[in-house]
């Protein structure tokens, strides 16, 4: 046996999914869940210059009516959109945009984040031959199941077998 | 506790004022490897150069990064004072960002209403320029803000 051999006998671990694998109305539970510490939140802070004391001042947010320091929402948006990656965008495409983001109830540090996607629209570009556009509704929730955000998202999607699309005149 | 400037309470902004915020950022391995990892993005395009050295060539920044930096960059002209972030809308990624890449924010004060005695709502339409004048990022932001009248 050659000393290489794993290599030969290793079958891919695959991630992600394609423009095909997409139906409208699908839902995914996404992976992990992430708990916020007060680590995370105020280096996601201060690291992208979000200079609102609520986000890294506990009593500052304690004298606004918080009883600990307040997860930045960009955070709460990103790690939602994380945890989606791997079931909807890892197939590869550039990210375009996100419509309707709206934050439902402050996350507090200590908070743990869950998220969900509900397929919402596919279509073919005309200008795209390796990719459709996809959007997915991705909402957030806390460790009470209480809904912390919600933002309707769109990607490029890669085509699993780009010959077999049909491009139409769509 | 005066720890917040006093020129970006509610009553201080203006529908049309438009703000150019005065410093910029490099984006470098800390923001994007960092941030992406942190919020368990795994698209590896984000943090495998290997990967994309035959596609975009080096890592592409994670949009999510791009418009936390965008945001990040107008906060304390915006919401430094603020109770509450509202939403997002309209979120367009126009170009795409990498390493080394520096990114500046414009905002402008699209509308203004009053919430209650001590708050109000402003919405914003954010800009991202990178150091070429390219627009890397345009959206909208709604934020509830404290009025002087309350806490000041």
């Amino acid at each position: 046996m050659s000393e290489d051999s794993f290599r030969q006998r290793a079958i891919l671990a695959k991630k992600g999914h394609k423009f095909e694998d997409f139906e409208e109305g699908q839902i995914y539970e996404h992976h992990w869940g992430r708990t916020i510490t007060d680590a995370d939140n105020s280096w996601f802070s201060t690291q992208t210059l979000s200079f609102n004391p609520l986000y890294f001042n506990e009593p500052y947010a304690q004298s606004l009516g918080h009883k600990k320091m307040v997860v930045n929402p960009l955070l709460v948006f990103n790690t939602a959109f994380g945890m989606s990656v791997e079931d909807l965008s890892e197939g590869g495409g550039l990210f375009l945009g996100v419509d309707g983001c709206e934050f439902k109830e402050a996350v507090h540090v200590g908070d743990t984040l869950t998220a969900r996607s509900t397929v919402v629209s596919k279509r073919i570009s005309k200008s795209n031959k390796q990719a459709g556009i996809v959007s997915w509704f991705t909402e957030g929730f806390n460790q009470n199941g209480t809904k912390v955000v919600e933002f309707t998202r769109t990607n490029f999607v890669r085509f699993g077998n780009p010959s077999a699309i049909v491009m139409g005149d769509a | 506790m005066k720890l917040t400037g006093n020129n970006n309470y509610f009553e201080d902004f203006e529908v049309g004022q438009v703000i150019r915020h005065s410093r910029g950022k490099t984006m470098c391995e800390n923001d994007n490897v960092g941030i992406t990892l942190q919020v368990l993005n795994t698209a590896d395009a984000h943090f495998n150069e290997d990967a994309v050295k035959d596609s975009f060539g080096r890592r592409l920044q994670f949009g999510g990064v791009t418009i936390s930096m965008i945001i990040g960059l107008s906060m304390q002209d915006t919401g430094e004072n603020a109770l509450q972030e509202l939403g997002l809308d309209k979120i367009r990624l126009k170009t795409s960002v990498f390493h080394g890449d520096t990114l500046y924010a414009y905002s402008e004060v699209l509308a203004k209403s009053d919430l209650d005695g001590k708050s109000g709502e402003v919405r914003f339409k954010h800009w991202g320029i990178n150091q070429n004048d390219d627009v890397v990022f345009e959206g909208e932001r709604r934020v509830q803000i404290k009025k002087k009248s309350a806490f000041a």
